[in-house]
């Protein structure tokens, strides 16, 4: 990775490699800003295309942040802010049958207000948490796929994790 | 420590043994990581890297092999546009033009000067004085040309051709008159051409030719403030004023054929009506932007 890349993007070697790299984070971004409603692979895809058609104007280090911002302005074009609607998968538990009813309704109330208070956080917030807790990201990585500081990941999901426990409690 | 660092340190799974422990000795643990686990329900759905690549490259078409004329093709576009209305702008004509009781002295492209009458239009091109000079002429003008080649002025009435004069240029409806206050002046009316030497005169009025004594004046009159008129019939008198004053003057009942020989001034309306009415025996009254004549 430390060798100098080709200056080009136009490369489809270098391209495919930048594919890789981004393209996971890229749309675990948008679905955890955006929810899935907006199709995230599609702007993922779309966000590629563009960067493909403009890659003899980009500087590779800049591919990254060029991405982010085109696939959240495509986004931003495509939605009036509609809710945020995260699906939790209702993974069959392995030891169903041992679990009483009354605990898979209480895992489900649970779930529900969960869902509820993701929704609530804000954008950056929710983001930052869901790449962390979920995608077990450390909080160094968040801040370079963001390109904020370590700290400033930091605040954000501790800020999310006390709203969503307040959130939760309340509800 | 305590607990808000903890649960930073484990946010960023950064908990060694020990801490570890502490942190699952705090009450909140339970909390979390029921929380935790719960929250691994909301993964983003598996993104497929390596069949999504595939179906993207298709869509990856070899802009980058043909790109590269593009660029040249915007530059050669940019510079005929730039060309086009360079040479458009260089091949049209200046035109210089006076209002009512304004003149201008407008500067050649060479060394000659045209001074302009007021409500007169002048026009030239930039581009071809080299070539031929040539201007073309609505009204009236007096100019010094600096000497060299044949130097034209176009008018309605006829073309006057000077080779480095004064002279001036007065052009009015049917009214046509050149006059010559140095060098030689060369006037072609309808296929026939008169001479002019310094102090001539040609004179137009509705077709007809008519002699004047010799000019002594070295420049015309109306550089001075004042129209000057040798048996001119009233009419082109009154349309001459109303270029001098905006104003216009009504004269039923006046025989505007009659010849009026004076002048008058460009600077004082009363004395200029009173120049032109004393003499042919009629009284004005004003009114507005309108003067009425009447006979006495």
């Amino acid at each position: 990775m430390n060798k100098p890349l080709k200056n080009n993007i136009c490369e489809e070697k270098l391209f495919e490699r930048l594919y890789k790299k981004h393209s996971k984070n890229l749309h675990d971004f948008l679905y955890y800003k955006f929810g899935e409603q907006l199709n995230p692979q599609d702007k993922v895809q779309e966000a590629f295309i563009k960067l493909w058609q403009n890659c003899s104007k980009i500087e590779p280090p800049k591919a990254k942040s060029f991405l982010f911002t085109t696939a959240n302005n495509l986004m931003l074009n495509a939605v009036a802010h509609q809710k945020v609607v995260l699906k939790y998968n209702k993974l069959p538990h392995k030891h169903s049958t041992n679990v009483s009813p009354e605990f898979v309704l209480q895992e489900k109330e649970y779930n529900e207000k969960l869902q509820n208070a993701l929704a609530n956080l804000t954008e950056a917030q929710r983001v930052a948490f869901l790449m962390n807790r979920v995608e077990g990201k450390r909080f160094k990585e968040i801040a370079a796929l963001l390109d904020i500081s370590t700290k400033a990941v930091e605040k954000r999901i501790y800020g999310a994790l006390k709203k969503l426990r307040k959130d939760i409690e309340e509800l | 420590m305590n607990k808000e660092d903890l649960i930073k340190k484990w946010l960023d799974n950064n908990l060694n043994p020990e801490e570890q422990k502490a942190f699952e000795q705090l009450e909140d643990y339970k909390e979390l990581t029921k929380m935790d686990s719960s929250l691994k329900n909301f993964r983003a759905p598996k993104f497929a890297v390596d069949s999504n690549y595939k179906n993207l490259k298709p869509n990856l078409n070899k802009n980058s092999e043909s790109n590269w004329w593009k660029p040249l093709i915007r530059i050669a576009a940019i510079f005929a546009i730039a060309f086009s209305v360079y040479y458009y702008s260089t091949s049209l004509d200046t035109e210089m033009n006076t209002n009512i009781a304004e003149q201008i002295s407008v500067d050649l492209p060479d060394q000659s000067v045209a001074k302009l009458n007021a409500n007169s239009l002048l026009s030239f091109n930039d581009h071809s004085w080299e070539e031929k000079r040539e201007v073309n002429l609505i009204g009236e003008a007096f100019f010094k040309v600096a000497k060299g080649q044949k130097f034209d002025v176009i008018t309605k009435n006829g073309i006057v051709t000077v080779l480095g004069t004064q002279f001036n240029v007065k052009q009015r409806s049917t009214y046509f008159e050149v006059t010559c206050y140095e060098g030689l002046v060369a006037v072609t009316h309808k296929n026939s051409t008169v001479e002019l030497q310094p102090g001539d005169t040609f004179k137009i009025i509705d077709g007809k030719q008519i002699t004047n004594e010799k000019e002594t004046a070295t420049k015309p009159s109306w550089l001075s403030g004042e129209s000057n008129f040798k048996s001119v019939p009233l009419k082109y008198v009154i349309a001459e004023f109303e270029n001098q004053y905006d104003l216009s003057i009504i004269h039923k009942n006046i025989d505007t054929s009659r010849l009026f020989t004076g002048s008058f001034t460009h600077k004082d309306l009363d004395l200029a009506l009173k120049s032109i009415t004393l003499p042919l025996n009629l009284s004005y009254s004003k009114s507005g932007k309108s003067i009425k004549l009447k006979r006495e």
